[in-house]
C-alpha cells in the first residue's frame, strides 16, 4: 500500500525514484515498498529545496525506518533551522529515537547541533542549567542500556566541555557508573577526562593529578578498585597513567603490587597486571634477575598468549642489566 | 554492492575440526561477486548510505584473494563516477550528500583500478577538485570534518591524508605553491588524541579504541612522523596496549573488556604491523579464530563464529589472515 501517493498532503509532489540505474526491482518487492516510496518523496523535496512542516514528518518517517541515512538527518536539521522550529520538542523526539536505535551515531551529532543552537544567540533565553541537567540525566538513562556506548560517551564529554561541568557532580557520576561495573573502561576514561581535562584541554587552571591532593585521591580510588577486581586492567592503566603524568616513582606502588603478585609465592598470583608492574619496579631498582623471573612467570603461566611480548621485555633487560653491571 | 548480512553464518568451532579449518578462496570470491545481485532485499536499500565503501571493501578483498578482476571494472567505475557531487566530494550512492568517508573510498577504488585517467577525461581537473573538497574540510585546529556540518573524527583526518596521498597532492607540486592542507597541524592534533593508557581516541580525551589507534598511526605514517613521534619506547607502550587486545579465543577486541570481533584483525593487526610488533600476538590462535568466523559453505566472514557474514567483516578478516602469513593471500600494506 503506498503511503504517500494516496495522501492529499503530498499530491503536488512527483516522487523521484532511485537513480542507481538498471531495471528497478523495487516495485515488485512488497516489503521494501514503504522505504523506497518514502525515499522517492525525500529526493523530490530535496531537489525542490523545500523546507516545510511536512518535510519534518517525512524525515521522521525515514529515520524511523533507517536512522543511519546521514543525508536525511542533515536535511532535517536544515529544515528545523529554516522553520525556526521548537527545538525542545525536537529533543523530546530525539530521546525516543535514541532509545530505539542504540548504535546509531547520527542521532548524537544531530542532538549536538540542536543543543548548541538552543544555547546559541538565536534563542538566548534558555535556562542553560536546566538544559544540561536534563541532558546529563538522559545520557545516564542511555547508559542503563549500554554503559560503553562510544557515541554516548562522546556526547557526555561534549556536555562537560560545553557547560564546564568539571566539578564534583561529574566525579560522582563516574563513581556511580563504576559502582555498577568496575570493568567499564569508558567510565575510567571519563574519570581521567573529568579530573585532567580542564588542565589538559581548556588551559584555564586546574592541575589535574599534578595537584598532590588530587593525585592522592585518585591513587586511592584506583587502588580500591584493584582490591575488588585485581585482574581488571582499567584501574591498573589508570594508576600507570598517574605515575607517568606526575613522574612519581614506581617504587611507591611496589608494596601495593606485591599484595597481588610476588616472586615468593609464584603459585598465588592474583593479577598479571601486578606482575607487569612489579617487573618494572625491579628494573627501576636495577634488579635484572628478579625482573627476568617475573617476566618468565608472565610468559609461561599468567599471560602466555603474549609470550613474545614478555620475551621482548626480557631481552631489553639483558641489555640494561649488562649496562648496569 | 550489498552490505546486507548473510546469507550464511560463520561456521562455529563445533562444526569443524581444527585441522579442517582452511580458507575457501573460490567461495569467498563467489560470495563477493554475489553481493551486487541482492537488490531484492530490504537490507540492500537500508545500507545504501554505505554503498561505495562496500564496493571498496569487496574490491580490496578480491585483490587479497588474488582475483582483482572478479568485479567488472567498467561497472565499478561507472558507479563511482555516479556518486561524484558538484563540490568535488563523493556521496555513498547517487543522490547522497558528499562526505569525507565516501570520498576516500572513491579515491581508493580509483587508485586500485587505475581509474584516475578516466576521472580526468570525464571530469576535467577531477583530481584537483576532489583534493580541494578534502582540503576545505580541514579545521583551524588541524583535524578534519566529515562534511560541511562539522562533525570531526580522527577517521576523517586519516582519510584525508590517505586520499590526498593517493592523489599525489598531499604536498605542494611546486616550491612556489602553498600546500593544500596543513600537515603539521593535522599531526599535532593526532598527538593530542593520545591518552594516558598510550592508545588514541576519536578526539582529545576520548577513550582509546583500536580503530582510532589505527587511524592515528596510519595518518602519522603517511605524514612521515610515526617513528620520530613514538620512538622505541612509545612503540613498546602502544604495542603492549594493542597486544592486550588478544583474548584467549585468539580473537582481538577494540577496547578493554569488550567482545572480540574479526574486524579488529585489521585495526589491531595493521597498527601492530606499522610499529613492527605484530609478532607480539599469537598468530596461530588469531588465524584459527578468523577461520572459525568463515562460512565454509557459501563464503564470507562474520564478526564472531555463529553470526551472519557480511562484506565488512570479510575484508578485515582476510587482512588479518594476510598479516598472519596465511598462504594464497596477497600481502597487505598496513597504512
Amino acid at each position: 500500500m503506498p503511503k504517500y501517493a494516496d495522501d492529499p498532503t503530498w499530491a503536488d509532489i512527483v516522487p523521484l525514484p532511485t537513480d542507481e540505474g538498471g531495471p528497478n526491482p523495487l516495485a515488485a518487492i512488497a516489503y521494501s515498498d514503504d522505504y523506497s516510496e518514502t525515499m522517492s518523496y525525500l529526493r523530490a523535496v530535496m531537489a525542490a529545496k523545500e523546507h516545510s512542516p511536512r518535510v519534518l514528518d517525512l524525515t521522521e518517517d525515514l529515520i524511523d525506518m533507517n536512522p543511519a541515512h546521514y543525508t536525511v538527518w542533515l536535511y532535517r536539521a536544515e529544515t528545523l533551522f529554516a522553520l525556526h522550529s521548537d527545538l525542545r520538542a525536537e529533543l523530546e523526539w530525539l530521546n525516543e529515537t535514541a532509545l530505539a536505535h542504540q548504535k546509531n551515531y547520527q542521532i548524537w551529532h544531530h542532538r549536538n547541533l540542536i543543543v548548541d543552537r538552543l544555547c546559541g544567540e538565536e534563542q538566548g533565553v534558555v535556562d542553560e542549567e536546566g538544559l544540561w541537567k536534563a541532558e546529563c540525566e538522559f545520557v545516564e538513562q542511555m547508559f542503563e542500556r549500554d554503559a560503553k556506548n562510544y557515541h554516548v560517551w562522546s556526547y557526555r564529554q561534549w556536555l562537560v566541555r560545553r557547560f564546564g561541568l568539571w566539578g564534583p557532580v561529574e566525579l560522582e557520576f563516574t563513581e556511580r557508573m563504576l559502582a555498577r561495573d568496575l570493568r567499564n573502561n569508558s567510565a575510567w576514561n571519563h574519570r581521567w577526562f573529568v579530573v585532567n581535562g580542564r588542565a589538559e584541554m581548556e588551559g584555564d587552571g586546574g592541575l589535574g593529578v599534578e595537584d598532590p591532593e588530587v593525585r592522592a585521591r585518585e591513587v586511592k580510588f584506583a587502588m580500591e578498585a584493584v582490591a575488588k577486581t585485581p585482574q581488571n586492567q582499567s584501574p591498573w592503566n589508570y594508576l600507570r597513567g598517574i605515575v607517568r603524568k606526575t613522574g612519581m616513582s614506581l617504587g611507591h606502588l611496589k608494596g601495593f603490587a606485591e599484595q597481588y603478585a610476588s616472586l615468593k609465592e609464584p603459585d598465588e598470583v592474583r593479577s598479571s597486571f601486578a606482575l607487569d608492574l612489579l617487573a618494572e619496579v625491579y628494573v627501576e631498582e636495577k634488579k635484572a634477575k628478579e625482573a627476568g623471573e617475573v617476566l618468565d612467570l608472565l610468559a609461561t603461566r599468567y599471560d602466555p598468549i603474549r609470550k613474545h611480548y614478555w620475551q621482548y621485555r626480557k631481552g631489553l633487560l639483558g641489555v640494561e642489566g649488562a649496562a648496569a653491571a | 554492492m550489498s552490505l546486507a548480512a548473510g546469507p550464511g553464518r560463520g561456521g562455529g568451532a563445533d562444526t569443524q575440526l581444527p585441522d579442517e579449518l582452511a580458507l575457501v578462496v573460490e567461495k569467498q570470491v563467489a560470495y563477493i561477486q554475489s553481493l551486487d545481485k541482492r537488490r531484492d532485499e530490504l537490507e540492500y536499500h537500508l545500507t545504501e548510505h554505505l554503498r561505495i565503501s562496500g564496493v571498496y571493501w569487496g574490491l580490496t578483498a578480491l585483490h587479497l584473494l588474488r582475483h582483482p578482476d572478479a568485479l567488472p571494472r567498467d561497472g565499478v567505475l561507472d558507479f563511482v563516477f555516479s556518486c561524484l557531487r558538484p563540490n568535488g566530494g563523493f556521496g555513498a550512492a547517487p543522490g547522497h550528500d558528499a562526505h569525507m568517508l565516501y570520498t576516500v573510498s572513491a579515491v581508493q577504488i580509483l587508485a586500485m583500478t587505475g581509474g584516475f585517467e578516466e576521472l580526468e577525461t570525464r571530469f576535467p581537473n577531477g583530481k584537483m577538485r576532489i583534493a580541494k573538497f578534502i582540503a576545505d574540510l580541514q579545521q583551524p585546529n588541524g583535524t578534519f570534518a566529515g562534511d560541511e556540518w562539522g562533525e570531526t573524527d580522527t577517521r576523517f583526518l586519516y582519510g584525508a591524508l590517505n586520499a590526498l596521498s593517493l592523489l599525489r597532492l598531499l604536498h605542494s607540486q611546486r616550491t612556489d605553491e602553498p600546500p593544500l592542507i596543513n600537515v603539521s597541524a593535522a599531526t599535532a592534533y593526532i598527538k593530542a588524541c593520545q591518552n594516558f593508557d598510550g592508545g588514541f581516541g576519536v578526539a582529545p580525551g576520548r577513550e582509546s579504541h583500536s580503530g582510532q589507534v589505527f587511524t592515528c598511526l596510519a595518518a602519522l605514517s603517511i605524514a612521515g612522523e610515526l617513528d620520530s613521534y613514538l620512538g622505541e619506547e612509545g612503540k613498546d607502550r602502544l604495542g603492549a596496549w594493542l597486544s592486550e587486545r588478544q583474548l584467549p579465543s585468539g580473537g582481538l577486541n577494540g577496547r578493554p573488556e569488550k567482545l572480540v570481533d574479526s574486524c579488529y584483525s585489521w585495526w589491531v593487526g595493521s597498527s601492530l604491523a606499522m610499529i613492527g610488533r605484530f609478532h607480539w600476538i599469537d598468530q596461530k590462535k588469531l588465524t584459527r579464530f578468523i577461520l572459525q568466523c568463515q562460512d565454509p559453505e557459501q563464503g564470507g566472514f562474520a564478526d564472531r563464529p555463529g553470526d551472519m557474514v557480511d562484506v565488512f567483516h570479510t575484508v578485515f578478516a582476510l587482512t588479518g589472515l594476510s598479516f598472519a602469513g596465511y598462504p594464497e593471500l596477497d600481502e597487505v600494506d598496513p597504512a
